[in-house]
């Protein structure tokens, strides 16, 4: 038995983020006592139409989000109650929408820094209503082993060790969210726990008070005492006082207050909650609220740290009097716990799972990026280059400064070669037609292939292959011409012998004044002497260079085309934002450059 | 509540259709010079000059001089401004006009728990203080406005009769409009006269408001004072810019002469900390607190300035058990605000002591545990300890 929040509450949770923690905090506490979760549906109108995803234990739960709470109840009839998770600026609108529901009995505020007036409006329709207004700033309401509003109770591990799965005989009332966990722990261990724990908000106004949860507490058998938690300011805690001394009450009733620390402190230092304040006349004291409670024949302990021995003795008194059978305690293995995740477990050591990909070059897991293992931040500051960051996630390798050079040439030499070729056409044209940067980019990529750049990779390959197995010149061309086709590497659409290409002139000239061993572009070079002789622009071109220096230089064949797309990737994003910065417009080849060879106009036949 | 200074409350009652004598808030002479040569009244009246700031008894402090002429009040002003009262350096001072008056009357509201009280008195000044029987009142309940004839009730009630009951009447309807439409939580006005022509005029107000109903009053552009009789110290006004800025709160009030520091959690928890130092004889050098899960950083600034203060022996760093504000990302602050402290030098012969519970309290407790090899003299305990069992260990211990 509980009140407020019980196992038949179901409820609608009006906002956003704020809200959807809520619910996977509820939903923590139902897979604790083993029920399903009691959250039908959210209302957040960004999101309307939307599904929240919520874990439940080892399940995930799929809850609706609608734009109203109208919307809500028609389809989840049984929602009886509304969690607000709305901003201050936003919410008396949504509580007051939840109230006017006819299928919601109560609403609970967590939302903090509500202007009062709001705060006070919303009470008094609720009261008007007869309905429950619960907050603001409440951290919610717990009843054990029934259900949850809210986050009270915090984490899973704090609702076993409070033995919320199941419920004691006491209730508690307080303004403090983290005293409401305090003494939920308190009651658990100094007695047999709690049966509803109610955070009422720390506001001025807070749209409930103490009497009518008394009332409940006093109808609801299997609550025998009641700790409130108070606080100076307003006069709640002298009217819970007046209730309980006006009669002979069921209920045993416990209170602290505080702020005691005012009387020796400059007058009308405001402390605390909003609602920690003195009136201006000096009404509403620490004191004033402790004698009245004392009056009242309510317990009242000198200080918090005695309340766990007064609920103690109470206890004691309630189990002697036969009122109260003690529960037996869960062991440890009995105790709930919830599923492990994955992370957990491999934590613990005793999941194994086998890796989905691996990967043998970079780790991010630390604060920066490792490359091989070497912090990115060292590698700057000990002067390395991107050329020997290619080196090491292409190739696995510190590259030397020399054959940094020499990537770094090919790289300058390979970055653009003017707007007409296919890969920077297409993402000018990409561009014109205001395709973003790493599509039009992209699409000038998709270019490269077996006529445009994209010979690297082969070259080197066919070259390495008549270096590994020691071919003669012949041979090989003998060799490409029954097997493959033409050279890759070979051959230039306008340069030739007569018109050589500067580029490959620039990058040979300056290797072989290297003096290093470069079996593959000599090989290269031979090639070129033979073939040129047959045709003029079968010469070795720029592809083919770059492919046999690389080769040269110790990099596996399958990385070369990376050279050129990398190296060409800088004069794409040149030629988009080139375009971007004129202001270019949508272009379209003009008819005069098209032959148009289809048939001419005829009449479409009957269909058959 | 947010206390509002005597300018902009004025210019609020202004807003709503209330009379108030003629005024200028200056903060330097030349700006006064300036304002008298361009406003007949500061000429022809007599005035009055007060400090316009969040001080408490300026009639004694010799902070309000009244009956001035114009030179009287530019050697007021000269005087006032830059005088250093207490922690507080005057920065701008308020000049109004003095109303030739006999009768004086107090007209307020305030907001209850049931609604809006509306009070009045026939009797103003400090005859009222003295005389707080001849308030009468009357409960506008809440989302109402009151009713003439409960209006006309009210001010007969009071002892008000004839042209003057009508005219109070008329004049608490406008407050109480200007009450609600301002998110007013108190609004006095105290004195309100009678000018030759009969009408009346607010010479004096106290004015809150509710900050939190900032949001939709967009020309509410003043700032807020401070409400215990002094102005915000500089890191209380830090640590209040740090609060504005984060997800859930942190908050500091200084209190000079104190020894114990308190960097307590939750709005609920650090005021039993308080009254736990208290009723052990200790004296507290601040209030603090931090909640709803605030950001490892604004723990940070709020750790630097408790570290800050002076003469401290002791640092209360409890808490209860936490919902859901993570103890071991806001102990991380904390722990580094301590380090950074202790290199200063803070920390030498500052005894700490610890008590939490929450989300990663473990770990968070841990965390603080390994600060004694550090050198930190510190004590650390978990939620099996009561609340404030480390404040009585921290006040015996000597």
């Amino acid at each position: 038995m509980s009140i407020l929040a019980t196992k038949d509450t179901h409820v609608v949770i009006q906002g956003g983020v704020a809200g959807v923690n809520a619910a996977k905090r509820m939903a923590e506490f139902r897979y604790m006592i083993k029920k399903p979760l009691n959250v039908s549906a959210f209302v957040y109108p960004p999101d309307a139409g939307k599904t929240n995803e919520v874990i439940c234990g080892n399940q995930t739960v799929t809850i609706p989000i609608y734009k109203t709470i109208a919307d809500a109840t028609a389809n989840h009839p049984e929602i009886n109650t509304s969690l607000v998770y709305v901003g201050a600026d936003r919410c008396y609108a949504s509580a007051k929408e939840a109230l006017d529901d006819s299928h919601i009995q109560t609403v609970s505020m967590i939302t903090e820094g509500l202007p009062e007036k709001d705060a006070k409006l919303l009470g008094k329709h609720a009261r008007t209503l007869k309905k429950t207004f619960n907050g603001p700033s409440s951290i919610g309401v717990m009843s054990a082993g029934e259900c949850r509003l809210g986050v009270i109770g915090g984490a899973f591990d704090n609702l076993v060790a409070c033995k919320l799965y199941r419920p004691g005989s006491f209730g508690v009332i307080t303004k403090s969210g983290g005293l409401s966990n305090e003494i939920i722990w308190i009651c658990s261990q100094f007695a047999d726990g709690i049966t509803t724990a109610i955070g009422i908000g720390g506001d001025s106004y807070p749209g409930t008070d103490y009497v009518s949860y008394l009332e409940m507490f006093e109808k609801d058998p299997q609550t025998k005492a009641v700790v409130i938690v108070g606080e100076m300011g307003g006069d709640l805690e002298e009217q819970a006082a007046a209730w309980y001394g006006a009669k002979k009450r069921r209920i045993k009733l416990l209170a602290v207050v505080s702020g005691f620390c005012q009387e020796s402190l400059p007058k009308g230092m405001k402390f605390g909650h909003a609602g920690a304040k003195e009136g201006l006349q000096g009404e509403g004291s620490a004191r004033s609220k402790a004698e009245a409670f004392k009056k009242s024949g309510a317990t009242v302990p000198d200080t918090f740290g005695a309340l766990g021995p007064a609920i103690k003795a109470t206890y004691e008194e309630l189990v002697k009097s036969g009122e109260v059978k003690p529960i037996p305690e869960l062991t440890e293995a009995e105790k709930p716990a919830l599923p492990r995740s994955v992370e957990q477990g491999m934590a613990d050591g005793d999941i194994l799972v086998t890796p989905l990909i691996k990967s043998t070059i970079s780790d991010d897991r630390g604060d920066e990026p490792y490359y091989q293992g070497y912090p990115a931040s060292e590698l700057i500051n000990k002067g390395y280059d991107i050329t020997h960051v290619i080196g090491l996630l292409w190739d696995g390798r510190l590259v030397t400064k020399q054959q940094a050079e020499i990537m770094r040439r090919i790289l300058i030499l390979s970055a653009d070669h003017g707007p007409c070729v296919s890969g920077a056409l297409t993402t000018i044209i990409g561009a014109c037609a205001g395709i973003g940067l790493s599509q039009s980019v992209a699409a000038g990529m998709i270019m490269i292939g077996p006529r445009f750049g994209g010979a690297v990779t082969d070259a080197g390959r066919y070259f390495k292959y008549a270096i590994d197995n020691k071919m003669a010149v012949d041979e090989f061309l003998g060799y490409m011409k029954q097997n493959v086709g033409p050279v890759p590497g070979i051959g230039h659409r306008v340069k030739s012998l007569r018109n050589p290409d500067k580029r490959v002139k620039e990058l040979v000239g300056y290797v072989k004044s290297l003096g290093i061993a470069t079996p593959h572009l000599d090989f290269a070079l031979e090639v070129e002497q033979i073939t040129a002789a047959k045709k003029d622009n079968l010469i070795l071109n720029v592809d083919g260079t770059m492919a046999a220096v690389l080769v040269d230089i110790g990099f596996p064949v399958d990385s070369l085309n990376g050279f050129f797309v990398l190296a060409r990737t800088i004069g794409l994003i040149g030629h988009w934002t080139d375009q971007k910065r004129q202001g270019s417009r949508l272009i379209r080849l003009f008819n005069y450059l098209v032959n148009y060879a289809a048939p001419s106009k005829r009449e479409v036949p009957p269909l058959k | 509540m947010a206390k509002v200074l005597e300018g902009p409350g004025m210019g609020l009652l202004k807003k709503w259709g209330l009379l108030t004598p003629n005024y200028v808030v200056v903060s330097s002479s030349e700006e006064f010079d300036q304002l008298a040569q361009a406003n007949d009244w500061l000429q022809k009246s007599k005035l009055v000059a007060k400090a316009h700031e969040a001080l408490g008894s300026r009639f004694k402090l010799g902070l309000v001089k009244v009956g001035l002429d114009l030179a009287g009040t530019k050697a007021a002003v000269k005087d006032m401004l830059g005088k250093q009262v207490e922690s507080v350096t005057i920065r701008e001072v308020i000049v109004s006009e003095a109303i030739d008056h006999t009768d004086e009357y107090y007209a307020s509201a305030k907001s209850t728990r049931e609604g809006v009280e509306v009070m009045v008195a026939n009797c103003g000044g400090i005859e009222v203080e003295a005389n707080w029987d001849k308030v009468k009142k009357i409960l506008v309940d809440i989302g109402e406005v009151p009713t003439d004839a409960a209006l006309a009730g009210l001010v007969k009630d009071a002892g008000f009769s004839g042209d003057t009951a009508k005219k109070m009447a008329e004049f608490l309807k406008k407050l109480y409009t200007c009450f609600d439409n301002e998110d007013a939580q108190y609004l006095e006005i105290n004195p309100a006269v009678q000018n030759a022509a009969g009408d009346l005029i607010a010479l004096d107000a106290v004015t809150l408001l509710d900050g939190d109903a900032k949001f939709r009053h967009k020309d509410w552009n003043f700032p807020f004072a401070a409400e215990f009789g002094r102005a915000y110290t500089k890191n209380e006004e830090e640590v209040m810019a740090v609060d504005a800025k984060v997800k859930g709160s942190v908050k500091l009030i200084e209190i000079p002469g104190g020894n114990i520091a308190m960097l307590p959690a939750g709005g609920g928890a650090s005021v039993y900390y308080s009254d736990a130092v208290v009723a052990r004889g200790g004296k507290l050098a601040n209030y603090a607190e931090y909640s709803g899960d605030p950001p490892d950083w604004a723990v940070e600034v709020l750790t630097e300035k408790v570290c800050s203060l002076p003469g401290i022996t002791n640092i209360i760093v409890g808490g209860a058990i936490a919902n859901f504000t993570d103890v071991l990302k806001t102990f991380g602050g904390i722990i580094k605000a301590f380090r950074k402290a202790k290199a200063e030098g803070k920390l030498d012969n500052v005894r700490i002591w610890v008590r939490r519970g929450g989300p990663n309290e473990k770990q968070g407790l841990a965390a603080m545990k390994a600060l004694q090899e550090e050198g930190f003299n510190i004590e650390v305990f978990d939620r099996t300890l009561p609340l404030t069992d480390i404040v009585d260990m921290a006040l015996s211990k000597k």
